[in-house]
């Protein structure tokens, strides 16, 4: 074998892909896989060619030996939208790694998201399943690490960024964004004088997984590189380091310094 | 353009009950005994001054979301929460992306379902906008919502002109499917229709609510209190609503399967 190894990408990978590399060699187990057919009928009566997987895997196996699920997101369908029947197998697949956790059986579990958020042509349904799911995240994180990883070219935006941050821990890519709000909707909102879409070096820096490793927003920074991300999520579960908890603080909240932060960002206070 | 109405119903509501102190003016929290229940009542309104200037028209920022936290979290030992919600969207800033927006609205959704989870009943009642992630921050994590019935709400994901970029769709395509597929829709009895909605209100005026308009709602606000149990329910519960059988089939098909296959 040669001394020298190729990193070889996680980003490039599809969302099946990336749910058999996070999982122990071998263990990858499809649920509700693609033959199975549940694809959205909302995009079909719209015009949009539905996925056999509606664009989400959930697939059981092991990580470092131990029952483990891992649910992951494609982002390059329709930028991994999250809808009705992708909201459920995140939601179900977290509801499902509770009751282990009560039976005393319990499952690792990584949410491996590459998501622009909520599908806009299921929104309604959409927004219930990450009600559904930001709950899930909440009683499941009271019992067993949750375990997000952020990865993909889309990386996550909208309601599922929401949700990720109710992670227990969180990995982050440097190639991979971690905003609300897209740059494209901040820029059709409030205009091209907040927000230019092209502006990448500002979307880079300001949405980033460095700069969100850099703010105490994931608790690892990995390269693109499956080997690397595996250590990580295996990591995650053997020594869990905690995010900083999200508890509200006394108005104004004294960790942040608003002027001084903006501008190191570079950014008009 | 800033609404009236959160500050308008949260202000009958409360008539006059101190407000807690420690939050930012966008966020109103009190104290109030509803009926014999205690309840801390709390609303996002807009605060022309906010030092964030794209959350000045109500909208869920960084300070609300935080702020609304707090004020949860805060909430008094056996007290319920009732959330006013007339809140017209995230701030769309390059400010409150920067500081980590997901974060601050994570923050109160969280502190919603902990005090959910931890014994306080929550309800909500919807007298204005529900749009996105402030909705799911303010909102969506009660046990029990209700609705006025009127034009003026919207409960939506993205506004259409923010749609049709994403979606490269003409906005006239927007609005024909938002009428013929209520999963687009943008009014309440539409939204009404997937099991998350308990009660639908006829108000004379949902701006400035008359006593008539008062005294219906408070009643069903203090019959649902008396039920601990509505506020108490998880979001999950509304797959078996009488209309989400129908209207949410795949996502309970979806559970139904994924528990069949989880064990081999």
């Amino acid at each position: 074998m040669s001394a020298l190894l190729l990193a070889e990408s996680f980003a490039e990978r599809g969302a099946r892909e990336r749910a058999r590399a996070l999982l122990d060699a071998q263990s990858f187990r499809e649920l509700i896989g693609p033959f199975e057919r549940l694809a959205s009928p909302y995009l079909a009566a719209q015009g949009v060619v539905p996925q056999s997987d509606d664009g989400c895997v959930v697939a059981r196996g092991t990580i470092g030996g131990k029952r483990a699920c891992v649910v992951a997101t494609d982002g390059r369908f329709l930028g991994g939208s999250v809808g009705e029947i992708g909201g459920a197998k995140i939601a179900g697949a977290l509801e499902l790694a509770r009751r282990d956790a009560e039976r005393g059986t319990p499952t690792r579990t990584v949410l491996a998201l590459d998501t622009g958020g909520i599908r806009l042509q299921e929104a309604n349904l959409g927004i219930l399943a990450v009600t559904e799911i930001c709950d899930a995240i909440v009683a499941l994180r009271m019992l067993q690490p949750v375990v997000a990883v952020i990865a993909g070219r889309v990386g996550v935006y909208g309601g599922l960024s929401l949700s990720t941050a109710l992670c227990s821990q969180i990995i982050v890519s440097e190639g991979a964004r971690v905003g609300l709000n897209g740059p494209d909707v901040v820029e059709t909102e409030s205009g091209i004088e907040e927000m230019d879409s092209s502006d990448r070096p500002l979307i880079w820096r300001v949405t980033g997984g460095r700069m969100r490793f850099e703010q105490g927003f994931a608790t690892a920074l990995v390269a693109d590189d499956v080997e690397a991300i595996r250590a990580a999520v295996q990591h995650a579960f053997e020594a869990p380091r905690e995010l900083g908890p999200l508890e509200p603080q006394a108005f104004p909240d004294p960790r942040l310094d608003l002027d001084t932060f903006l501008r190191a960002m570079g950014i008009e206070s | 353009m800033s609404s009236v109405r959160g500050r308008a119903w949260f202000e009958r509501i409360t008539g006059g009950a101190e407000l807690v102190t420690g939050l930012p003016p966008s966020v109103l929290a009190a104290d109030m005994t509803l009926d014999g229940h205690a309840v801390r009542v709390i609303a996002v309104v807009p605060d022309a001054n906010a030092r964030f200037p794209l959350a000045r028209k109500g909208d869920v920022g960084i300070d609300e979301g935080f702020g609304v936290a707090h004020a949860v979290s805060g909430t008094p030992l056996k007290s319920a929460i009732l959330a006013i919600v007339d809140v017209p969207g995230q701030a769309f800033g390059t400010r409150e992306e920067a500081v980590g927006l997901q974060r601050a609205l994570a923050a109160s959704a969280n502190a919603y379902i902990r005090a959910r989870r931890g014994g306080h009943p929550v309800y909500a009642l919807v007298v204005g906008k529900a749009i996105s992630g402030a909705f799911l921050a303010h909102g969506l994590q009660a046990g029990w919502i209700g609705a006025l019935d009127d034009p003026g709400i919207e409960v939506h994901v993205m506004s259409e002109a923010a749609v049709a970029r994403v979606t490269r769709m003409e906005r006239a395509d927007i609005t024909r499917l938002a009428s013929e597929i209520p999963a687009t829709a943008r009014d309440i009895r539409s939204f009404a229709t997937f099991g998350a909605i308990d009660r639908i209100f006829e108000v004379g005026n949902p701006d400035a609510p008359s006593d008539v308009d008062l005294e219906m709602v408070v009643r069903a606000l203090a019959g649902a209190l008396r039920t601990p149990e509505l506020g108490l329910r998880n979001p999950r519960e509304r797959l078996d609503r009488p209309g989400a059988l129908q209207t949410r089939a795949l996502a309970r098909r979806v559970r139904e399967e994924l528990q069949a296959q989880w064990d081999a």
